[in-house]
Order: C-alpha cells, then structure tokens, then sequence
C-alpha cells in the first residue's frame, strides 16, 4: 500500500502541471486582460501599454508561464495583481471557509442520502420511496442558485429563522452557534443535489443486494431485520456508493462557487469569481490550484477506502 | 424495528436547530452596517478603479478640494483656500493647520507632494509600491508639486487646464500619509492611512470591513462609532439581509425591486441622479454613420422614455447629451431628441437608405455603470428596425468588449462614463475631441468637428466659469445637432435604507458618504 501511495502522490505532479498549464493558458488566451478592465472605459493605447508592463504582461506567454512555474515550485503562488496581497495567503484562508461548507455538504449528503436511500429501498413502492423519487428528481434538476434563493426568502425573509448571508454575524457572533446558523441555508443548498443522487444510488444497490441469496440465508437464520439490512446488506452496497460520495465531495468543491456567490460565503468561490471578473491572473491561477489538490487528493483518499471496504481490491 | 433509529437522528438535528435559532440580528447603537455589491479590493483610492473600493477607501482619505454633501460644485477641503496664477499654469494651495493623518503624521506640504509624485514620477521612493493606473488621465499634465512652505504647496501644470481643481476631488487625488505608505509598502493598500472621518480598523477577506470614528478630525467627529461593510453579490441577499435588519444601508437596489421597496415600511429609498451618461456610440467615420442625417435619424427612433421607464424602472433619466442638466455648464434650451419614427424615416431616405440597412451593435454583458446593457440594447434593435434599420446584436464579456472597440471597426456600440464631477471638461473633452480618437483615448465614435474641438480646447483654458460655460453651451448645441450617440440616459443612483438611518443623502459622485450618518 505504501508503494502504490507514493505511486499516486507521484502522479499528482502531472496532474497538477497539466491543470496550470490549462488555466493558465485559458486565462491569458481569453481576451480582456487587468490592464483592460482596470482602466475601463478610459483606457487609453499609452495607459495600457504601461501598466501591462508594471504587472509583467508583456513577455511571452511561455516565459510568463515559466517564470510563475518557478515561483510556484518555491511555494510562492505571486501576489494578486489588484489586492496587492500574497496570493498563498489570500486562497488559503477563504479555503478554510469553503472546506467548512463543502465539509459539511458532504456529511449532510451523505449521511441524508443515504437514510433517504436505505429507507426506501425496504419499502419498495411505500408513500415513503415514492416521496423521495418525487424529491429527489426535484432535488437534482433544481439550479443551485435557485434553491438557494427560495430557501433564503423562506428561512431569513419569510420565517426569520435563519440569517441570510455571510459566514459570522456582522458584530457579535464569532462562537460556533453562530458559524452553524450562518451554515444551514448555504450547506443544504449545496447538499441537495449531491444528496438526491446518492439517495438513488443508495436505493438501487440496496434493491439488488437485498435481492442476493447470502440476505435471504441471514433472514432465514432468524436475524433482526434492522441488523440484515445494515451488516449484511448495506455493506455490500457500500462500495459503488462510496465512489459516488468520491465524486460528489470533488463535485461539491467545484459547486461551492455558485453556492458561495448566493450566500455571500467568503470562501474560495466568491474569491475566484471576484478574480475572474477582474481578470487578477495570479489569483485564480492559485485558486484553481488549491481546488486541484484538493480533488485530487478526495480521489486518493476515496480510492484507499475502497481496500477497506473490499478485501478483494489490492493495490500491488 | 431498529431503522426507526435512523429517523431519531434528524429529528435530534432539527431539535438541535430549533434550540440555536430564534434571535433576530441585535442592532449595535453606532454601528452603521453597509451591504455593498461586491468587495472592495485595494482601499488606496490612487490605485483603484472601481467602485466599491472607492466607497470605502474615501471615507479614510481626502483630497485638497472637495465637494458638498449635496452637489458636486467645488469647496475647500483639505487647502484652506488656493490662488491660480495669471497664466493658469500654477495653483498654489494653503493648508489648513493643524491637521494629522490617523497615525500622527502631520498633514502637510510634503505630505501633499508625495501624494502626487509618488504616482507620476517613476523615480520616486513610492512609485513602485503600486500600479497607479489614472496617473496619467488626472495627473499627466502636471509638471510638478513644490512644497512652498509647512502649509504651502504649489502644483505646477504643463498646460493651463480649467477643470484642474475638478481634478483634484478624484479619488486619485487623495492625500495619504507618506509615513504610512512608505511602511507598509505594497500592503499600503490594504492598511490605508489618511485625514478623514474614519479610521480603518480590520479587514475580514470576503466578509467585512470595519472603519472606526476618526476622533481627531477636523471638522470635528461623526456620530457613527463604526461603520461595517459588506460584500453581498447576490441582489435577493442583500435585500433579504436590509429586509431583516442585518443591514442598515444597501447601494445598487436592483431596478425591479425599487417600486417594491418603496412601498415596504421597513425601508426607505432615496434616488439621487448621477454625473453619468450611458450612449449608443456610432462610428462617424464609417458608411452610413459618416452622413449625419442617419445619425440623427437614429436618435429619433430610440425612444429613450420607453427604455428609462420599462428597462430601468425610472432609474435613469433620458439625456440630451453628455453634460448632466442643471449643472453650471449645461444648455437649459437642449432637450432630448424625442421618439419620431416617421421622422427618422425621412431623413434616412434623404440619405439614401429609403429601405434602412443592415449593421452591427456591440454589448457589453455588464462593465462599470453600463445599468442593463443587453435588455437597453434589446429595445434599442427593435426601435432600429421598426424604420428599417437591422442591427445584428453582438454580446461580449467587458474586458473583451473594451479590447474590441480599439480596433475602430465599430458600427454601433454601448457605452458609458462616469465622470466623477460636474465640469463638463471631464466628459466632453475625453469622449469626443479629435484628439481622443481610439486607441490613444476613449473617443470611441471617432466624432470630429473643428469648431467643436475649439470650444471644448477655449473652455481648458479659460478660467472664468461664466465664459467657459458659454463655450461649452454651444458646443453642446453642436452635438446635438452632429449626433455622434444615441444620447440616452443619465443614470439615477438608488440605495434603501433601514428606517433608523438618519442625514443620509447620496452623492451626484457617486461617492457614498456616510459620515453624514446618526442612528435612531
């Protein structure tokens, strides 16, 4: 095992250069560049020239790439060209907050879909399953955005329960029942579409493993059927499952951005968003990096469970 | 049966909510809480360019002269009183005494040449430490800055240029502590140090920033102890937070909440017009925008009412041309071209396009002050074609559009400025002299007249404001008959506030003074 990791920590090198290369390069090769939109409509052919210049625009992209590649490798990610700020720094303290919120959208997915899914799947066709089917086909074409915006006039606007944005409260707050309060709406928002999926995996895997003959052998030895269902059926489903959960934890990194954006999150999402518009080059570069690692690193772990959960898997 | 066991465990998580829940926002007295649509990224206003920043940075700095709470006419700020010399080449500034920046240092002549040098001389100890990207827009005409005395400091300009003072109220133009600049270096940004209302206290990345009462400053200290601001993108959050009691004050209410907010009694909503103009560009230089009767024609078949009243919900108000009305420079006698398609018919046959024809307009998705492009735009291609004329709408990203129109390949093109001020230099001058021709400034029209580019070139010069306003009362007669735009709207800034926010106004600037704030 300890061979195969460093086989894939290895990897994540490759990964990770193909990933800059690419962002990079979408970035520079898009067009509009800082310069552009820092002078707005006044630009003129001098200003712009000139302040390409101070922010080391105007070499070859190649050499541009090279040289940030360099400092990258030192662990320099530059400084963001409108904050003026360490790049490192800025993306390290808002992936704190999105890790928060991607976090606690996993554990909700996961653990909701899951009931949701187990539930339905020892009553097949009960008011129970056919709810969640309804819900759940609900859950996964809803727009993130959309939900997002119908629960915070419900739970802030309407009932008051729940404060609508942010992290903290603007004064005050900083203790944990505040950071929970301010999570609830965002992290639901985020879980819904993850939890769908996983419900109906769950489902579905259940439905056929119940359906093998080592289940019917354990019910016939007279087991509690609360015990056949969870030791002897779902952890039998659990692998296809947990791929998804693999997938879905990558996903809900990625998806933190809108959900960030609606609440106001001050994550990693909202920092790249901001970037972007502003086309701060460093800044989503770094960003984007940071996510990288991260998914690839869910991947990796996610493929080590596997081993523990399937005896037969090997990694030699 | 044990699955049962499974449903206790939401039902203790939603118990656990319950239990957290339940206490509305606690309003802090003297705390004044500002949502603002994005955050700001960079709070030294000679760096900045964008809005939000600017909403914070200037209530930590100020600048030699200043504007009212209401107008953008022209008033002392931190110079006490100036003379202008003869040849209008020399303005030389008296300070008010006894003055301190936030950390100690006194504000003085040095201080103010350093201001000014450190974004215009390359060689100067500050001049790296940032990108300064209006050096050159505001200050490039500016020789030099001698410090004459303590309290005395001399801006010698290359060229006499009237709208100077203007000038020297821009963000640009603020007076930072050189002790403070040059100790933090490029952190300077993030640590701004200046002579006003409020000093800054922190910045939480992504979620506020806090500015505290300035205790010693001079016109004596605001009634906020604290003012918070933040960043919230999403329109129905912000309202949502404003609705909610979370926030006191929000900028940039979205056109279509404004009549629903009117009405609501939680919040009022206060209008103000602003030193905008939002135009439909149109290439004099290119077939058929070289003849000015299907220019004209096209600003009689705009119907800017229409636009102001259906797209904007009245947060704009129909121009009639660059200058804002009821300013000192603008011609009472102009109105706006009104909404005449037969007319606009007629004088595109007259210049033999009986059957209209086809073109291209380019859109910016969203950019500084452009309101809502692509549905203004959307209106303006089907009054186009309603008398023949077919424009092809093309959408781009704003940087991407930027770069575009400097290639003067343009037909049609939506476009807006901000000029920050009432002096009629600071829009006609660089927006359609000849000399601003793309892509060595933002004459983006490509609009040319002799005796136009004259008045506006006599109005730099002159410093007398009832002269210079005669000069450019005719040069605005000029436009309107040249018709380079599509003039449309002048924009009418919005912000809601909670009921208990007292002596807010907002500002023709577009600057957002809150010190003028107390809290019920």
């Amino acid at each position: 095992v300890r061979q195969y990791l460093a086989r894939r920590l290895l990897l994540l090198v490759p990964v990770l250069m193909g990933v800059s290369i690419v962002v990079f390069m979408v970035l520079h090769l898009s067009p509009g560049d800082p310069a552009e939109i820092m002078l707005g409509s006044a630009a003129t052919k001098e200003d712009l020239a000139r302040l390409r210049l101070e922010m080391g625009l105007t070499e070859p992209l190649h050499v541009q790439y090279v040289r940030w590649m360099g400092h990258v490798l030192r662990g320099d990610l530059g400084r963001s060209l409108w904050m003026k700020r360490p790049v490192l720094g800025e993306v390290l303290e808002r992936f704190k907050a999105t890790l928060v919120l991607a976090g606690s959208a996993l554990v909700l997915s996961t653990l909701g879909g899951m009931t949701l899914g187990v539930l339905s799947a020892t009553r097949p066709d009960s008011i129970l399953d056919r709810t969640s089917t309804v819900v759940s086909l609900f859950g996964a074409s809803m727009p993130v955005f959309w939900l997002g915006i119908v629960l915070m006039v419900v739970f802030s606007l309407w009932l008051g329960w729940l404060p609508a944005s942010g992290m903290w409260a603007p004064y005050g707050g900083g203790d944990f029942r505040d950071l929970v309060l301010h999570l609830v709406l965002p992290a639901v928002t985020l879980a819904a579409a993850s939890l769908t999926i996983i419900a109906r995996l769950t489902r579905s895997t259940m439905l056929e493993v119940l359906g093998q003959d080592y289940i019917r052998t354990a019910r016939a030895k007279g087991l509690v059927e609360g015990r056949v269902v969870v030791r002897h059926g779902l952890k039998n489903a659990l692998i296809p499952i947990v791929t998804v959960v693999g997938v879905q934890a990558g996903y809900l990194l990625g998806g933190a951005v809108l959900t960030e954006t609606v609440f106001a999150w001050p994550g990693v999402g909202t920092l790249m968003v901001q970037g972007i518009l502003a086309r701060d080059f460093p800044l989503v570069q770094g960003c984007v990096l940071v996510v990288a690692l991260g998914f690839v690193l869910v991947n990796l772990a996610v493929d080590l469970l596997y081993a523990y959960l399937d005896p037969r898997i090997r990694y030699d | 049966m044990r699955i049962r066991r499974v449903l206790v465990w939401p039902a203790t998580i939603l118990l656990a909510l319950g239990l957290l829940m339940g206490s509305a926002a606690a309003q802090a007295p003297g705390t004044l809480v500002v949502g603002l649509v994005a955050e700001p990224v960079n709070l030294d206003p000679a760096q900045v360019t964008d809005a939000n920043s600017n909403r914070v940075g200037r209530r930590v700095v100020e600048t030699l002269v200043a504007f009212p709470d209401e107008s953008t006419q022209l008033i002392p700020g931190l110079a006490e009183s100036w003379v202008i010399s003869k040849d209008g080449l020399q303005y030389t500034f008296t300070l008010r005494k006894g003055i301190t920046f936030h950390d100690g240092t006194p504000l003085n002549a040095e201080a103010v040449k350093f201001s000014i040098m450190r974004q215009i001389d390359s060689n100067h100890p500050a001049n790296k430490l940032g990108n300064y990207p209006f050096a050159n827009y505001f200050f490039g005409n500016v020789r030099t800055v001698e410090a004459l005395s303590e309290d005395r400091v001399a801006l010698l300009l290359k060229e006499p240029r009237a709208s100077f003072l203007a000038i020297l109220t821009a963000p640009a133009a603020s007076i930072v502590s050189p002790t403070a600049a040059l100790k933090w270096g490029t952190d300077y940004a993030n640590h701004p140090v200046g002579t006003g209302p409020f000093r800054f206290a922190s910045w939480d990345r992504g979620q506020r920033v806090v500015l505290e009462r300035n205790p010693n400053y001079w016109r004596g200290p605001v009634k906020l102890e604290r003012v918070i601001f933040r960043p919230i993108v999403e329109d129905q959050a912000r309202l949502t937070e404003l609705l909610t009691g979370s926030l006191d004050l929000m900028v940039g209410v979205p056109a279509d909440y404004v009549a629903q907010l009117e009405q609501n009694p939680k919040v009022s909503v206060l209008k103000q017009v602003g030193a905008h103009v939002w135009y439909l560009g149109m290439n004099s230089q290119k077939k058929p925008f070289d003849d000015k009767r299907v220019r004209q024609a096209l600003n009689y078949a705009v119907n800017k009412e229409a636009i102001v009243r259906d797209v904007l919900k009245d947060t704009g108000t129909p121009s009639a041309g660059p200058v804002l009305p009821k300013t000192w420079a603008a011609d009472p006698t102009l109105k706006p071209y009104p909404y005449d398609p037969a007319r606009a018919k007629k004088l595109l046959a007259e210049a033999g396009f009986p059957n209209g024809f086809s073109t291209t307009m380019w859109v910016p998705e969203s950019g500084s002050g452009m309101q809502s492009p692509v549905a203004m735009a959307t209106v303006m291609q089907s009054n186009l074609k309603a008398v023949g004329v077919n424009a092809t709408l093309q959408t781009m990203e704003w940087g991407a559009f930027l770069a575009k129109l400097r290639s003067r390949e343009q037909d049609l093109f939506a476009l807006s400025w901000m000029a920050g001020s009432e002096d009629p230099d600071m829009v006609m001058y660089p927006l359609l002299h000849s000399s601003q021709w793309t892509p060595n400034g933002p004459n983006r029209a490509l609009y040319k007249n002799a005796r136009f580019d004259m008045l506006l070139e006599q109005g730099r010069q002159t410093t007398d404001q009832a002269k210079r306003a005669q000069l450019y009362r005719e040069a605005q007669r000029i436009l309107a008959e040249d018709a380079p735009w599509v003039f449309t709207d002048h924009e009418i800034q919005t912000a809601a506030l909670a009921k208990r926010v007292q002596g807010f106004k907002l500002h023709p600037s577009f600057d957002l003074r809150v010190e003028t704030v107390s809290l019920k």
